[in-house]
């Protein structure tokens, strides 16, 4: 079977085989952090102080699993994002553009997660 | 690779086209151009359903992503104030919201799984079978989910 090899398909796949690795990354990350947050407390919604939040956050091993779901979820997010947004038909130009501007917002978006978590683990 | 398509009786008329364009390793190409295609669900195959489901809870998912960046900044406010959110996240309403974020997660994180192993050629293109055996599987833990959430509120 003869596979296009196209730029366009060459980074078509690139971005798909980055969101299947990030996908399956998720699984993992998601479940411990959905179980950790709502599964192992028992007050309604999961954790609930002030105190309660700061207390995990601040504990090491927490903090890089939360760290590295923040960044993960970023890059599965931004590379749906380009899928989505690529349905529209965007020119070469366009594309470009807006694969900028969602790197730029990933970017942002993880810096800030980063600070918030830090400056929450920094206060427990 | 196998063939990834949908039996010739649930596909479109242009999905040959489509997938002729489209073959090698990657993803499960879309069948009509443009997001409007992902809502017109008349005369779609459980592939298409498919995917639509994991474009639209895609997006409802990034959307959360912020919404969640923004709630636990309140915690940047002080105690006072994620006490305040606290009040409103315990409502039924808001309860009920979190189910709908977890049959998000479900939805798109079992058919994303499903179609990164049709993509990748680990497993045979079974749409319907895998993707109502997935659904079936993800109601059970839907189910428990809101038995925790609602079972636990007094």
């Amino acid at each position: 079977m003869a596979a296009t090899t196209s730029p366009e398909r060459s980074t078509r796949s690139r971005s798909w085989r980055w969101t299947a690795v990030t996908g399956v990354s998720l699984l993992v990350l998601v479940t411990i952090h959905m179980v950790a947050h709502h599964f192992v407390v028992d007050e309604v919604g999961g954790l609930r102080t002030y105190q309660h939040v700061l207390d995990y956050i601040s504990t090491p091993i927490i903090f890089v699993i939360e760290g590295v779901f923040l960044v993960v979820v970023t890059a599965h997010a931004m590379l749906g994002l380009r899928s989505v947004l690529l349905d529209f038909g965007l020119s070469e130009q366009r594309r470009r553009l807006l694969e900028r501007g969602l790197v730029g917002l990933g970017v942002v978006t993880v810096i800030y997660g980063f600070v918030l978590i830090g400056v929450l683990a920094s206060r427990a | 690779m196998s063939d990834t398509r949908a039996p010739s009786s649930e596909r479109d008329p242009g999905v040959d086209e489509i997938v002729r364009s489209r073959r090698g390793d990657g993803p499960v190409s879309r069948k009509l151009p443009g997001p409007v295609a992902w809502f017109d669900l008349r005369s779609r195959s459980t592939g298409h359903l498919a995917f639509s489901l994991n474009r639209i809870t895609g997006l409802g998912l990034v959307g959360y992503l912020y919404l969640h960046l923004a709630v636990l900044s309140t915690l940047l406010g002080g105690e006072d104030s994620w006490n305040g959110f606290l009040e409103l996240a315990t409502t039924p309403l808001f309860l009920g919201l979190d189910l709908l974020l977890v049959f998000g997660l479900l939805v798109h994180g079992l058919n994303g799984t499903r179609l990164s192993l049709i993509g990748s050629g680990y497993v045979p293109n079974h749409q319907k079978a895998s993707f109502w055996a997935l659904m079936a599987f993800g109601a059970i833990v839907l189910v428990y989910t809101a038995l925790h959430i609602f079972g636990g509120e007094s």
